[in-house]
């Protein structure tokens, strides 16, 4: 039969193969549900439930709590996780089922502590790093090792978390340490990329920052984040459109988006010892500073010590974070660079698949 | 199918070198310090990359199939544009730029913000309502009890702990 009389349409033309139809019919099924869960998440923006894994407060003191995490409790050494102090809520670390690193941790039979530094308000512009480190970490410590009833404790440091737990460790010598963690955490502030750049005291004047603005106001902490990556909000939309007719990923990107949203103030004073002392002057690395009337010295550190750089991390990059373990005093110590920006490190797919196991591989041989 | 990925990968290899020679020229000139008007910068640029983009659409092979090509293309692109804001925002000038706007903002925003706090004060004053320093005030001074509490508590941990030694220390009695 010749093409002229062919009526029944069967004939492959060979600029729509039936490969090339099926991927429009597939398209077009995905641009609907992009539709539809567009829509919903319009008409329905409920706030996502975020948090969920179960535990009971131990100890709080002033803006702080300490948190204890339900877990079968098989491991015998307990941990305290210490995030970054304002910036951002520590729930991206609890995000949701199946995409939280304090569930994965509880699962493999970690006791888990989390200090939740709270959100700091004007009343407290007087609070300093060094109060941090001498007044709210060692009572946290303290009441989490007595509500354990360990005898020893590990301790966790992730991102400004690091820095914070590495002072009070170094400080107080009494605080029976069995094993540090530090997870993207910034030691050498020589090596901090572009906040290193943009806080520098040749351009940044924290004394007239602080003394005009008392707080970090959250819309700046943002803004100075966001400036870090000016093109992720427009990637990030991309992906959504791009992954809308899938509601799994719907139902993830809701979370993450309140949490990436949800920034917190600076205390002022805090915020002036943490640029003037860290980046401006990098004593933490230098030997130089001191907490409380006593020297912060890395070498003070002599327990097992992991030290997590994230590959893709421009808020603490590698080299960083690698300092530390140049700088401890014990023999048991590795660093190890995992693929991931500074949040993906802990948080999301990757996170799973490379940094969480190895975190629990290392802190269970030691445990 | 294949054609049509050939297309779409001829348009994003265009595409990426005419971004990474546009980033070069720029970091180029900034360097050299041509640029003191980033207007001027910014209009020149994109100038540059409407016509690269209308050069590549007449270039490119067409392809029926519009949504595989987007996406690729998009995420090229924003990777591109993110190294060059990378490289850009990572130089000493940029550095230089940013903390003369942050001095530009708190030489307006100061005053600005000690006017607005003082109106309001008085406006509560008015009211017969606390003022913000009063509250402020009222929450430093709970924080402040606490923390005597805490050293209490601190004393008697120390204190109880003595005892306990105390008692261990003591012979049983016979």
């Amino acid at each position: 039969m010749s093409d002229e009389h062919d009526t029944t349409g069967a004939r492959e033309r060979p600029d729509l193969s039936a490969e090339m139809v099926a991927r429009i019919a597939e398209e077009t099924r995905r641009n609907l549900l992009r539709l539809k869960h567009l829509n919903e998440m319009v008409l329905d923006p409920a706030d996502p439930e975020v948090g969920l894994t179960p535990r009971e407060e131990i100890y709080r003191k002033n803006k702080a709590r300490l948190w204890r995490y339900q877990s079968a409790r098989t491991r015998r050494t307990p941990l305290l996780f210490v995030p970054n102090l304002g910036i951002s809520r520590p729930y991206i670390f609890d995000l949701m089922p199946r995409a939280s690193f304090i569930e994965y941790m509880t699962g493999q039979g970690f006791d888990f502590y989390l200090l939740d530094w709270g959100v700091f308000g004007p009343e407290d512009n007087g609070f300093t790093f060094e109060d941090a480190v001498t007044k709210i970490l060692p009572r946290m410590a303290r009441k989490a090792l007595e509500s354990s009833g360990a005898e020893e404790m590990s301790v966790l440091g992730y991102c400004m978390g690091a820095p914070l737990s590495a002072c009070f460790v170094t400080t107080h010598l009494d605080f029976p340490l069995k094993n540090y963690i530090d997870m993207a955490g910034p030691i050498d502030f020589a090596h901090v990329g572009m906040f290193g750049r943009w806080l520098d005291a040749r351009y940044f004047d924290v004394d007239r920052f602080v003394d005009t603005l008392g707080s970090i106001p959250a819309d700046m902490v943002k803004l100075g984040f966001k400036l870090l990556k000016p093109t992720m909000d427009l990637s990030t939309n991309a992906n959504l459109w791009w992954n809308l007719w899938n509601r799994e990923y719907v139902a993830g990107f809701r979370a993450l988006n309140k949490w990436a949203n949800e920034y917190l103030p600076f205390p002022g004073e805090f915020f002036r010892q943490w640029v003037k002392e860290f980046y401006q002057q990098n004593k933490l690395v230098k030997g130089e500073l001191v907490m409380g009337g006593r020297p912060v010295k890395l070498s003070n550190i002599t327990c097992p010590v992991l030290a997590v750089g994230a590959r893709e991390d421009n808020i603490a990059p590698p080299a960083c974070v690698k300092a530390l373990v140049e700088l401890v005093g014990g023999r048991d110590k590795e660093y190890v660079e995992l693929p991931g920006g500074h949040i993906s490190l802990i948080a999301g797919r990757g996170a799973a698949a490379h940094c969480w196991p190895k975190v629990a591989s290392w802190l269970a041989a030691r445990s | 199918m294949a054609m049509a990925q050939a297309g779409s990968q001829e348009l994003l290899d265009l595409w990426t070198k005419q971004m990474e020679e546009g980033s070069e020229t720029w970091l180029r000139m900034l360097r050299q310090g041509l640029l003191t008007d980033p207007q001027a910068f910014w209009r020149a640029f994109m100038d540059q990359g409407a016509a690269a983009w209308s050069a590549l659409l007449t270039q490119a092979s067409p392809s029926p199939d519009l949504s595989g090509q987007w996406k690729p293309f998009l995420d090229q692109w924003l990777a591109a544009w993110s190294r060059v804001f990378e490289q850009a925002m990572g130089t000493e000038a940029f550095a230089q730029v940013m903390g003369k706007q942050l001095e530009t903002f708190l030489n307006a925003g100061g005053p600005m913000q000690k006017a607005a706090e003082q109106q309001i004060e008085t406006g509560l004053a008015g009211l017969g309502l606390p003022s913000r320093t009063q509250v402020i005030g009222l929450a430093q001074q709970i924080i402040g009890l606490e923390e005597k509490v805490d050293r209490l508590e601190d004393r008697l941990d120390a204190v109880l702990k003595q005892l306990k030694e105390l008692a261990a220390a003591r012979p049983a009695p016979a």
